[in-house]
């Protein structure tokens, strides 16, 4: 019943992000310190400057999944509302699906999808088969499209078991795969997630992510995902895109960071002679001694693969009993935020 | 108990302090207060100098009612009233959050926000309050005067036993905002006249199915001589300061009891 | 792409979502029948005091039927969007209200369906209720059918200012994020100058020619006035041309706004 690779008949505008130099900049008021500050802040506050997104630079291809990373309040919303429109950038240019989105609200509109994490674009008090029907009638769907996408979505997700609900009384999964369908009824090339995936249990989540692998695999859409979920990044992604403090600091395939940042690993040995002198090997430290616990790990350029190590290990020290460790996703990332950052 | 009041004037303290944080609603929200009491004045004195002889009281006495009514308002709102708009605030769970805090959930409820506009509405009342004794004919002797207070704390608790019964609702049915909005534009309606005005039918109904006749115009009535045109026995109208005591008391074991079979929010 | 058939959903979706709750719609039904026994008494009551005179104006009989239909108004004034989590001040709060710049469909030309399809169901339940009190005795017929038609228009041009002065309020909150104060403020200013409580003719002179200056008065003491007959026919053209200038007014005002809120859209969050 899943159709193969999407023909033309159904994305009509190519589906690049092309963002140069973007860069976004607030004012807002705070009070002025102590009590006599507070009686004159109500009426001359004082006004800070805060940038939030810098010179920041990328694009992103049709049908390609870019995954967006950096720490809380690192501007990745910021940015992703400039991409979407929302604010109008300080200064910097930047083109969704060939359109200027700030400049052209309407025509962007029709290109693009969003879901923002926890905030639904469902009516509360109405089910969400009703939601989809409005929405359908503003973005001016074909009823057999419509009728044809809602049962694609319907076999990939599950909806119609809840579709008939109420909003308000639906489950925070339920609610998010409600959002996706809603936000992919009009069938837009581009689709901005920001956090879809944020509080959901692990079976929801896995049918979400098969859902968006599936739009871009076999549909050919180009998706823009925020997340802080590593098991994500690394089930969807194949390019990912760091943001520290406003500025991009990294911009590369998960193969090209975990190079740079994460090839750590760890054997983690026990010597059957508890009194043996140890020393490192050539591309091998120790990290750790402890009486017959010794723990090995990487050591400059040309460091071997965790393999190897475990080969020399064994070949060099008699031990009882020996183990490893590789680095997964989420230490590399820690190590990249910090690493970069500075 | 001492360490409670400690907490409890902290974070009072600190409520007040948030509040500053957006100026420009602070001014207005004292405004508002002002405002709408200001109004209620105004529309008041106005009907009292079209309609003379309201239900046959004389207008001193029936803005003796409005006085009273509003002072004991303010008060309800100061320091009883977070009641109003908590449907809304249960379907963002904090009750839940509540729930899970070493201190009665009732009181956290009381400590939410620090309600600005009550210092609009006090200030207003306070003035009418006075407006309305400096007017009024009688000699106040001290028994009158004690029986004063008591009728303005006794229509505080009225109020707070209506708007926490709401609130009970409120942990249930999140429409229930709905009723408590209408229930307090009926209270400022007709709370400030003499009930007499009406047919019999309705002002027993505003007596004893609504229990608006105790907020104001009972003891009102007892200190202007009206009681025995007030529609019920004497003795009852005398007790009002009691029977919002009890109401309150009442409701406050309804909020038990209904905290006891909250099911929490839709999770 | 924006025919009319094609967007009456969008402009239901309100009055759905009463119809699909039951105990709503009672808890309305039984709230506006109270409301009408009490008040009805109320202005009888007073009167009963005046021995039949007409104060200010007004006999008892026009007092009560403007007070009755300034209930039955409540319906066209306002519908409940807030247990939706569908008024403005919510989405901005919840940060929904991105969605509304992410559609084809602009927020101004939004707002403006979702108030008219508002308008139109409270119309519904207003003429369902006149119908009952007219036939009740509670409300008087028009005094002629002069005065009828100029009441439909005089309603018409007053529902539209308070389409603009709601639009106003809600576009204050792109500035502020937290207006409930001013919200207050002006509902409660609409609720008494546009004579929900009481007809304006009841205050003081000053008071009357004050409120004449601001547009509240325009959207409910105008239309009603007309209906009972306190603004005799002669009268009602100025009437209806100062309502007119309103509406100008107030949707120049609201164009410049809105084309400023919309670069301001200020949402939580990093």
């Amino acid at each position: 019943m899943i159709a193969g690779k999407q023909t033309s008949g159904d994305i009509q505008a190519s589906g690049d992000i092309r963002v140069r130099a973007l860069t976004k900049t607030f004012r807002s008021s705070t009070r002025r310190p102590g009590a006599l500050g507070t009686l004159r802040s109500l009426v001359n506050p004082l006004m800070v400057t805060k940038t939030a997104v810098e010179d920041v630079t990328f694009s992103v291809a049709p049908g390609e999944l870019l995954a967006l990373l950096g720490p809380n309040g690192a501007g990745k919303s910021t940015t992703i509302k400039m991409l979407t429109g929302i604010l109008v950038p300080t200064s910097g240019e930047v083109s969704v699906a060939g359109v200027v989105p700030h400049r052209e609200r309407e025509r962007n509109a029709r290109n693009i999808g969003a879901v923002f994490g926890q905030r639904t674009q469902l009516w509360w008090d109405l089910p969400a088969r009703e939601s989809f029907a409005i929405l359908r009638d503003i973005y001016g769907v074909p009823e057999d499209k419509y009728r044809a996408r809602l049962e694609e979505f319907d076999e990939l997700l599950e909806l119609s078991t809840f579709w008939d609900t109420r909003v308000r009384h639906l489950s925070l999964g339920q609610r998010v795969r409600c959002d996706l369908a809603a936000a992919l009824l009009h069938d837009p090339p581009v689709v901005f997630l920001d956090e879809p995936t944020i509080g959901m249990d692990v079976v929801v989540k896995e049918q979400v992510r098969g859902f968006l692998k599936y739009q871009v695999e076999e549909r050919g859409r180009t998706v823009l995902l925020t997340t802080h979920d590593m098991t994500e990044v690394s089930r969807l992604a194949e390019r990912v895109v760091l943001i520290n403090d406003g500025r991009l600091v990294m911009d590369g395939t998960l193969e090209e960071i975990r190079r740079k940042f994460g090839d750590t690993w760890l054997v983690r040995a026990t010597l059957a002679d508890p009194e043996a002198a140890v020393s490192g090997l050539p591309g091998i430290a120790v990290v750790q001694r402890e009486g017959p616990r010794v723990v090995f790990g990487p050591d400059g350029p040309d460091a071997p693969t965790v393999h190897q190590a475990l080969k020399r290990v064994i070949e060099c020290y008699e031990v009882s009993d020996i183990a490893l460790e590789e680095a997964d996703l989420e230490d590399v990332m820690r190590a990249a935020y910090q690493g970069a950052g500075s | 108990m001492v360490n409670a009041l400690r907490v409890m004037w902290r974070i009072t303290r600190l409520n007040f302090r948030a509040q500053l944080e957006y100026r420009a609603e602070f001014l207005m929200m004292i405004a508002i207060g002002a405002i709408w009491q200001v109004s209620v004045i105004v529309f008041a004195t106005v009907l009292l100098t079209r309609f003379s002889g309201m239900g046959g009281w004389a207008s001193a006495d029936v803005l003796l009612i409005a006085a009273m009514r509003m002072l004991a308002h303010g008060l309800f709102v100061l320091f009883l009233g977070r009641m109003h708009a908590l449907a809304y605030r249960v379907q963002e769970g904090v009750i839940d959050a509540y729930l899970l805090r070493p201190m009665p959930v009732h009181r956290q409820v009381q400590l939410s926000f620090f309600p600005t506009n009550a210092i609009g509405d006090l200030t207003v009342a306070v003035g009418l309050f006075a407006g309305a004794l400096a007017r009024s004919r009688h000699d106040w002797t001290a028994g009158q005067v004690a029986f004063l207070i008591a009728g303005v704390l006794g229509g505080m608790l009225v109020e707070a036993a209506l708007f926490t019964a709401m609130g009970c609702a409120a942990l249930r049915y999140p429409a229930s905002n709905y009723w408590s909005q209408w229930l307090e534009e009926l209270l400022g309606t007709f709370g400030s006249y003499p009930l007499n005005v009406l047919p019999k039918a309705l002002s027993w109904l505003l007596t004893f199915g609504l229990p608006l006749a105790f907020v104001a115009y009972f003891p009102a009535g007892v200190l202007t001589g009206h009681s025995s045109t007030l529609g019920v026995p004497v003795w009852l109208a005398e007790v009002s300061p009691l029977i919002g005591l009890g109401l309150y008391l009442l409701s406050r074991l309804l909020w038990s009891w209904s905290l006891k079979h909250y099911t929490g929010v839709n999770g | 792409m924006s025919a009319v058939p094609s967007t009456w959903r969008t402009a239901r979706i309100t009055p759905l979502g009463e119809l699909l709750a039951p105990p709503r719609i009672a808890g309305a039904v039984v709230q506006l029948t109270i409301q009408i026994v009490l008040v009805t008494a109320l202005w009888r009551g007073l009167y009963s005091g005046t021995g039949g005179q007409s104060t200010a104006g007004l006999t008892r009989e026009q007092a009560v039927s403007y007070a009755v239909l300034a209930v039955l108004a409540t319906r066209l004034r306002e519908l409940d969007r807030y247990s939706g989590r569908d008024t403005v001040i919510q989405h901005m709060h919840f940060g929904t209200i991105v969605y509304w710049f992410l559609r084809p469909l602009s927020p101004q030309r939004y707002y403006a369906l979702r108030a008219l399809g508002d308008q139109l169901y409270g119309l519904a339940w207003a003429v369902v209720g006149y119908a009952v009190c007219l036939a009740a005795g509670v409300i008087q017929p028009p005094v002629s059918g002069g005065a009828a038609a100029a009441f439909a228009l005089s309603l018409l041009l007053g529902q539209w200012i308070l389409y603009y002065i709601m639009l106003l309020i809600d576009q204050l909150c792109f500035w502020t994020l937290r207006n409930s104060a001013a919200m207050l403020i002006l509902i409660f200013a609409q609720n008494l100058l546009s004579g929900v409580y009481a007809p304006l003719w009841y205050f003081p002179d000053w008071f009357v020619t004050l409120s004449s200056f601001l547009p509240f008065q325009a959207t409910l003491n105008v239309p009603l006035s007309v209906y009972v007959g306190r603004i005799p026919l002669a009268d009602v053209a100025p009437q209806l041309g100062l309502q007119a200038g309103w509406v100008a007014l107030l949707a120049l005002l609201t164009r410049l706004v809105w084309s400023r809120a919309a670069r301001r859209v200020v949402s939580q969050g990093g």
